[in-house]
């Protein structure tokens, strides 16, 4: 797999995914570079090596890495927020009890 | 392609030249060590295991102890047993004796005691070493090497820098004719498919999906989610999200050649090539699956930073972020962070980790040597009774 260079400041991995690995800290207000001319703006700090969206995921969507689905988000995701543990779900390895919703 | 490498008598070849002291139970564990203690070239492996288990849970004990005997770093063997343990230490010396290499067992009850088997077991290693020290390194193909492929301490990099290289290594042994074993099937639970896909045949095919499905399953008929063990803590605070980000990241170790079988935990592969290990997420017990399985040279990537060696391999050291290779350079052999900077491709820092496993296997020392880490770990699938 070879990583794709949207931005010096992301990596985006697969050309499908709605998040992208920051290279480094990134400030909010920072403007992204995407493929095709997008450009995003980055609504608040995103630590390294965490994601960003780049996308919108509605409530339920699937957060797309690798060109594979990594989880499932709880809520509306916007493009330029941090993805993580507090707006994304994983769906392999939970208890029944816990797979609801 | 070759290296310099130890050849042994059943046609096997070592990287490294030791002598196991292995104790086939817990309470022969610190006789070992004092044996070590006292003569060159030796290592001890000590562990909590071998007696009060269930048989499929001794049956992976006494496998694992084999494996860690019959693999070609090691010249010779001394099996200490204790003399009422489930675990028989005969057992182990006559199966790991297959291999015709040097192999002898005492039983401390038996021998009567510590002091006397120590001084009963000094004089044996010994003589073992003296044996073993006549070894010398000879030129070798690299079709007869098994590279084990593990990560530790992950974060979000790992996916993108280090083991998308380690991968390109991977494929550049195999074409060479080479074996990789890569484990962790923890971390291989929704990235199942893509495994799948690369399986050699049906059979292989449904034995992935099973073992998976074998993983996933304990953990759910216990009612807990793997969630709360796995991704760890360390593993969420270096970006990564969920259990599935992680595993589709730590499948990318083994390269993308075809997938020629799958191994139960330390079980030696019979195919050369890509092949599969069902091993935990736990590092020091996959690592130590791997060893029991053959694999004479560990490659571990790593994100957050862990020390993890083994007792009869050397462990090479990648990290996947330049942070970590500043910060923990006594630990970390080649920085894959390069990558991510963007001063590297994945395809260079893949082929400097290909040239590095080549001079380890000549005998370069790796970090993990050096600073003496020996973490051996045998997965326990049973509780103790």
């Amino acid at each position: 797999m070879k990583p794709i260079d949207a931005d010096r400041k992301i990596i985006l991995s697969h050309p499908t995914d709605n998040v992208a690995t920051a290279k480094s800290e990134i400030q909010p207000e920072t403007i992204l570079f995407l493929p095709k001319g997008r450009k995003i703006e980055v609504r608040e700090e995103i630590p390294f090596g965490h994601k960003v969206c780049l996308r919108t995921i509605p409530k339920g969507g699937p957060v797309i890495k690798y060109g594979e689905r990594i989880g499932r988000a709880i809520r509306t995701i916007r493009p330029g927020e941090l993805v993580h543990i507090h707006n994304v779900v994983g769906e392999r390895g939970k208890s029944q009890s816990k797979n609801k919703g | 392609m070759n290296f310099l490498g130890y050849k042994r008598p059943d046609g096997k070849v070592g990287v490294r030249n030791h002598i196991a002291i292995i104790p086939s139970v817990v309470c022969a564990s610190e006789v070992c060590i004092a044996i070590a203690r006292k003569v060159k070239g030796t290592v001890a492996i000590p562990h909590p295991h071998g007696c009060a288990q269930l048989p499929f849970d001794a049956e992976q004990t006494a496998r694992t102890l084999i494996g860690v005997g019959k693999n070609p770093n090691v010249a010779a063997v001394l099996v200490i047993g204790l003399g009422c343990e489930v675990v028989d230490p005969f057992l182990i010396a006559s199966k790991i004796a297959e291999s015709d290499k040097l192999v002898k067992s005492l039983i401390i009850q038996e021998v009567g005691g510590t002091l006397k088997t120590v001084k009963e077991g000094t004089r044996m290693a010994r003589a073992m070493w003296s044996e073993a020290s006549r070894f010398k390194r000879e030129r070798v193909d690299l079709d007869s090497l098994i590279l084990g492929v593990e990560c530790g301490g992950s974060d979000a990099c790992s996916g993108l820098s280090a083991n998308p290289a380690l991968g390109v290594a991977s494929d550049l042994l195999i074409k060479e004719g080479g074996t990789v074993i890569l484990s962790e099937t923890t971390e291989s639970i929704g990235a199942e498919h893509i495994l799948a896909k690369r399986a050699i045949n049906k059979k292989v095919k449904e034995r992935i999906l099973e073992i998976v499905r074998r993983t996933e399953s304990r953990a759910l008929n216990l009612g807990l989610d793997i969630g709360k063990a796995n991704p760890a803590p360390g593993n969420i605070r270096g970006g990564i999200t969920t259990l599935e980000e992680k595993s589709l990241g730590c499948i990318l170790k083994g390269g993308s050649s075809r997938i020629m079988e799958v191994l139960e935990y330390a079980e030696a592969p019979a195919q050369k090539g890509l092949v599969l290990m069902d091993t935990p997420g736990h590092d020091a017990e996959s690592v130590t699956g791997l060893i029991a399985g053959g694999a004479q040279i560990i490659a571990f990537t790593t994100g957050r930073g862990t020390p993890v060696g083994s007792p009869i391999a050397p462990v090479i050291k990648i990290s996947t972020n330049s942070h970590l290779y500043s910060k923990m350079k006594d630990n970390i052999d080649i920085d894959a962070g390069e990558i991510i900077t963007g001063d590297k491709t994945v395809q260079e820092v893949g082929e400097k980790i290909f040239r590095e496993v080549l001079r380890v296997a000549s005998g370069r020392l790796t970090k993990s040597e050096i600073l003496g880490h020996r973490e051996f770990a045998i997965n326990r699938i049973g509780p103790s009774f």
